[in-house]
């Protein structure tokens, strides 16, 4: 009994369970969290006439529990939660509740439907890999699920919206609504879902059962089948992930199409300081992603029977998608190129005459609507994305590195941070401690950390399962020798190269932030931030939101393209797994067939 | 080079090449599989005897480049004429689905009989191969099995179609000796049940000695010596063989050294002129390092080598010196 | 029995409630072949890490050239540890794939401080000559080498700590029988050149008969018979 309570609880169940409470300590802490006084937006929300005088202020702090500090603020919070209280808005003085729950069924409709389009994508992506047995949609689903959102959602807006007026673009009236929204939220997750199955099935493949069935005269058909039944089970909690990410996602293409649901609600709360209704719409978010957890595992269950536990737990790993080194060179170029040109030009004059101009040879990408250059902006804006990317990878590497010898740690907090999508975390750390870069490098900094730390450990457990490792033991070696002579070394480079990998993803992931103003603030030139302020031109002036949109477009490009080269090149035996297995790698190379 | 008579085969290999990238591993080789015999094939690492095994049942890897010719194409009725019984038994089985469903599988993808028949037929199966309660057993997945039992179910899944040609690719490579034994009791046991022959693959020398009627030695993607199995292991006449039974533990005089071949078998695409074994070979004249041999016809059997007639019996001596006088791999490749 | 190189009393080892080990004694004079055989998962490879100590038995007693091991705290062991070395079943997976052979030779010099930039050369130089490896193999990677090549850098690996004994856990298995030979002639030389006691672990009898001048046999985690 005692073990298996510690079996579910273990070190990765406890750092699941203090993160979940940090992370909800952290949303009841809010008010204190913030740092400004809430009084005056009270005030201000609650009687524009009344003047703000100490006694008003301080009556409003006494109201709101301020004065008694962080823990009595938590604790009637909690307390007010578990009656079904949410508190009440302090901007509009409604209750929060009905807001939250009218938001959270509209975002549920409108996951609903990008889940539907996700599903449809993912197999059509999935069909090419099973009619032909083997080859891979990885890099084109890679590239499906790099795609941000927002950047999707103003593609959408902007071709199918704006230029061709399809669909309506703005509102919640109907089903057509629903259309373009629920396109721009899937197609990425149905490239992850398709991407993970696509990745999957040639490993699968090769699996030595489908030897035997296909010696035995099993039928193609049948192969293809069986081999989807044994991929789907260990993906299933990918797939729950993907289900959070699509909370994530949910705001930034609620904002876009003008959506009022629940991620909406929660962006408008965090700007306008509305922290109750901030609170209640976090935590609908946080539930949902929660619940999408819990009916993964439930899925998993079920599709692996009563009887079967870890045995089609582990997939074998996924062979590496290749693709030309030429393709993330010529994106690199490209990129560094533009970037390179803009940093030669000045960003922040003004030139009112010259306002939203097309390309032309003194401003090479046009102007925006103040008269600014957009390729100087677009220049200096990568500079300091990719700046500040770069500090949060070189600071994700080191607490991944420290982490990666507590694996336990690493993957619990891994999990959880997995469950958070960006934005959610974006709205929070903006929420406490005001929009900026820093609280958006925070945010994803946060959160970015844990999947190189679960690199790492998987790799030190690899090199400590070692027979060579074993050797140096038995010669005598202290654990400082091992440590630093072959441990480090073997976990630093591939993790290194891991983070530099991640590196255009967080850059997306800040200009996602900063699209939805979580971010740098205007004027700084931040691409997300030009990709949100031309869109209220984007009629007049398609090419100053084209060029951000272009330049992330490629940034995505470049962050599945540069992974899929170094991972073809790497050769397949780098390190060297337990003994056992090694026997019978080593009799399978002499065999080099496939399915 | 005589082939063998075509009348008594069941399957005719003639000319067969196999080529990665334009780099050849198996290099022309020519045999039969006669009905209801057991025929292995022996080598070292990288001889191609694997890959022959695979070309015989058409699951070449796609990169593959073939040529030469295997009569009947037996491989377009893969399950019902021939199978294949995969290295490695004890994970050959799909850890997510039933055993029962999976001989099912293989019943019904090559008779079109119902759901229901094809369920009997898995249960009959294990029944055959010794698994007790295969009606409940069938039900179970393959985690719930013994590895003896996993053994045993795979043997049933490549032999439930009763087909001509059982193809066992290394089934007891890695396996401790108990296991090995079982799973060649039971290979042996079905073969007979089903009137197949059964092609070995395999450089487990006791096995070929236990079982196989008919013995293919390769080295470097060519034959070197087919013929009988006793009387090939018996009295080799090709020194590769004679070397690689000599080299056998339980074939050593008394004395601490075994006898050894030197070197290391060469990599295809980086093979000596002349005779591949040629560097390895104590017996190696001239001529061996000019032509490749031929497999010509000795007593009965086909020996593919220059010096045949040289050869002694036994040849243990002649493996012995070699060693003494040389660190065996010491030359740089 | 006072001159044995190793005797083992009443080893226990246990992995959580699984007794992997269990009340084994053997002993093994300098010079000799000891083999263990039995089947897979037979407790051969957990005795043959508590004999090393790189799994602590939960009890009983290892005593090697008159010390017993299994009450001495890792520091006091360490000075110890050159005298005992293994050779693995896998010989690409026993040496690091980052590190050329030379360097991984030269590595117990290093770590046991006997290292010097004029003489350390010429010792990994005359270990891989006596392992049959032209030296120039030195400069290779392990998967630049063949099975047997790398397992033959990984006896001379062993050899460079100076060893009395070699704890060889299935050394040839996974070699092609012609290149197995030249290996265990190899380890037959040493030994008559060096005095080595081996504790031999292998699964195949005909090889164990050859090889070894004892044979203890052994069944879930007991010794049967030797």
């Amino acid at each position: 009994m005692k073990a298996t309570v510690r079996k579910l609880v273990g070190p990765a169940g406890l750092t699941r369970f203090v993160c979940l409470v940090a992370v909800l300590a952290t949303v009841g802490l809010l008010p204190w969290l913030s740092h400004r006084d809430p009084a005056l937006t009270v005030l201000r929300a609650r009687s524009a006439e009344q003047e703000a005088t100490d006694e008003a202020l301080s009556a409003i702090r006494e109201d709101l529990g301020l004065h008694d500090g962080p823990l009595s603020l938590l604790g009637g919070w909690a307390a007010d939660l578990l009656r079904g209280d949410f508190g009440t808005s302090w901007v509009s003085g409604y209750d929060v509740l009905p807001s939250v729950l009218a938001g959270l069924q509209v975002s549920l409709g409108l996951m609903g439907a990008a889940l539907g389009v996700a599903v449809v994508l993912a197999a059509a992506l999935v069909a090419p890999v099973l009619v032909r047995g083997r080859g891979s949609a990885g890099a084109f689903a890679a590239m499906l699920a790099a795609v941000p959102e927002f950047l999707l959602a103003t593609v959408a807006l902007l071709v199918c919206g704006v230029w061709l007026g399809w669909l309506p673009t703005a509102g919640w009236a109907g089903p057509e609504y629903l259309v373009l929204p629920a396109i721009a939220l899937g197609v990425p997750a149905g490239g992850l879902l398709g991407r993970l199955v696509a990745d999957a099935l040639p490993a699968v493949l090769d699996e030595r059962w489908v030897e035997l069935w296909r010696g035995a005269g099993v039928s193609r058909a049948r192969i293809a089948g069986a081999a989807l039944r044994r991929v789907l089970p260990p993906l299933v909690p990918q797939f729950g992930m993907a289900a959070v990410g699509l909370t994530g996602g949910a705001v930034a293409v609620e904002m876009v199409f003008a959506v009022p649901g629940i991620g909406r609600t929660a962006l408008g709360a965090a700007k306008s300081q509305d922290l109750p209704l901030l609170q209640g719409s976090v935590l609908a978010l946080l539930l949902l992603g929660l619940v999408a957890g819990a009916l993964a595992a439930l899925t998993r269950r079920r599709l692996l029977g009563p009887a079967l536990r870890d045995a089609g737990l582990t997939l074998p790993p996924a062979r590496p998608v290749r693709t030309h080194p030429a393709i993330p060179l010529t994106l690199f170029t490209v990129l560094a190129v533009t970037i390179g040109w803009g940093l030669l030009r000045d960003p922040y004059t003004l030139n009112t005459a010259a306002r939203l101009a097309a390309p032309s040879w003194a401003h090479p990408l046009g102007t925006d609507a103040l008269g600014r250059d957009v390729l100087a902006r677009l220049g200096h804006g990568a500079a300091s994305t990719v700046g500040t990317a770069a500090a949060i990878c070189a600071l994700s590497l080191l607490v991944a590195l420290a982490l990666g010898f507590l694996p336990g740690i690493a993957a619990g907090a891994a999990d959880i941070a997995n469950a958070l999508p960006p934005v959610i975390v974006g709205i929070l750390v903006a929420a406490a401690a005001g929009p900026g870069t820093g609280g958006a490098a925070l945010a994803v900094a946060l959160i970015s950390w844990p999947a190189l730390s679960a690199h790492a450990a998987a790799l030190v457990q690899e090199v400590r399962a070692s027979a060579f490792l074993t050797a140096q033991r038995a010669m005598g070696a202290t654990p400082w020798w091992i440590l630093t002579r072959h441990v480090l070394p073997s976990v630093a480079a591939p993790v290194a190269r891991h983070a530099l990998l991640r590196l255009p993803g967080i850059a997306l992931a800040l200009a996602s932030l900063g699209f939805l103003g979580l971010g740098a603030q205007p004027p700084a030139p931040e691409w997300g931030l030009l990709l949100d302020e031309s869109r209220a031109y984007v009629e007049r002036a398609p090419w100053a939101a084209l060029a951000p949109a272009v330049a992330l477009a490629l940034l995505a490009g470049l962050a599945v393209s540069g992974a899929a080269a170094v991972q073809g090149r790497r050769p397949r035996r780098t390190t060297a797994g337990p003994r056992g297995t090694l026997g019978a790698r080593a009799v399978r190379k002499e065999t080099p067939v496939g399915a | 080079m005589e082939p063998e008579k075509r009348s008594e085969a069941l399957l005719s290999v003639r000319e067969l090449r196999i080529a990665f990238d334009g780099v050849e591993t198996v290099r022309g080789l020519s045999f039969d599989v006669r009905p209801r015999e057991v025929l292995a094939i022996v080598g070292e690492s990288g001889a191609g005897k694997s890959l022959t095994a695979r070309a015989l049942l058409g699951m070449l890897p796609r990169d593959a480049t073939t040529s030469g010719t295997i009569r009947p194409d037996l491989a377009a009725h893969r399950g019902r004429r021939i199978s294949l019984v995969p290295q490695d038994a004890l994970s050959a089985l799909s850890p997510v689905h039933p055993v029962g469903d999976q001989l099912a599988a293989a019943v019904r993808s090559v008779s079109g009989v119902s759901r229901k028949e094809a369920r009997a037929r898995a249960v009959a199966a294990l029944d055959r191969v010794g698994i007790p309660d295969a009606a409940r057993k069938a039900r179970a997945y393959p985690h719930e099995y013994s590895g003896g039992m996993r053994q045993r179910a795979v043997i049933a899944m490549a032999t439930i179609n009763e087909p001509d040609v059982v193809v066992a690719d290394e089934p007891t490579t890695a396996l401790d000796e108990e296991r090995r034994d079982q799973v060649l009791r039971v290979l042996a046991e079905q073969r007979e049940a089903v009137g197949a022959a059964l092609v070995l693959v395999t450089h487990d020398m006791d096995a070929v000695r236990e079982h196989a009627d008919r013995v293919l030695v390769m080295y470097a993607g060519h034959l070197t010596e087919l013929g009988p199995a006793d009387e090939v292991l018996g009295r080799p006449r090709a020194p590769y063989t004679a070397g690689l039974l000599a080299s056998l533990p339980q074939h050593a005089p008394p004395g601490r050294r075994l006898p050894a071949l030197r070197g290391t078998p060469p990599a295809p695409g980086a093979l000596p002129p002349g005779c591949a074994f040629a560097p390895r070979c104590p017996l190696a004249a001239d001529v061996c390092r000019a032509a490749e041999p031929e497999p010509q016809q000795v007593e009965g059997r086909l020996v593919a080598c220059h010096r045949w007639a040289e050869l002694p019996h036994p040849a243990t001596e002649l493996f012995q010196e070699q060693t003494a006088e040389e660190g065996e791999e010491r030359q740089p490749a | 029995m006072s001159d044995a190189l190793l005797e083992v009393r009443d080893l226990v080892v246990r992995y959580g409630e699984v007794t992997a080990v269990d009340r084994v004694s053997f002993s093994l004079a300098a010079g000799e072949t000891l083999a263990l055989d039995g089947p897979s998962g037979c407790g051969k490879s957990s005795t043959a890490l508590a004999v090393l100590q790189l799994r602590r038995p939960s009890s009983g007693e290892v005593v090697f050239e008159g010390r017993e091991l299994t009450a001495l705290p890792e520091r006091e062991l360490r000075p110890l540890r050159p005298r005992m070395q293994p050779v693995f079943q896998d010989p690409y997976g026993s040496l690091s794939p980052r590190h050329r052979i030379r360097d991984a030779v030269a590595e117990p010099l290093k770590v046991q401080g006997r290292w010097s930039s004029t003489e350390g050369p010429a010792r990994v130089a005359e270990l891989l000559d006596r392992v049959g490896l032209d030296p120039s193999y030195g400069d290779r990677h392990p998967h630049e080498l063949s099975g047997g090549q790398c397992q033959r850098a990984g006896i001379a690996r062993a050899l460079a700590s100076e060893p009395r004994l070699l704890v060889l856990d299935e050394p040839v298995s996974s070699l092609d029988p012609s290149v197995r030979a030249g290996v265990l002639n190899l380890l037959a030389d040493l030994q008559d050149d060096l005095g080595l006691g081996y504790l031999f672990i292998c699964h195949d009898r005909a090889v164990v008969r050859h090889f070894a001048d004892r044979v203890v046999e052994m069944r879930d985690g007991r010794v049967i018979s030797g």
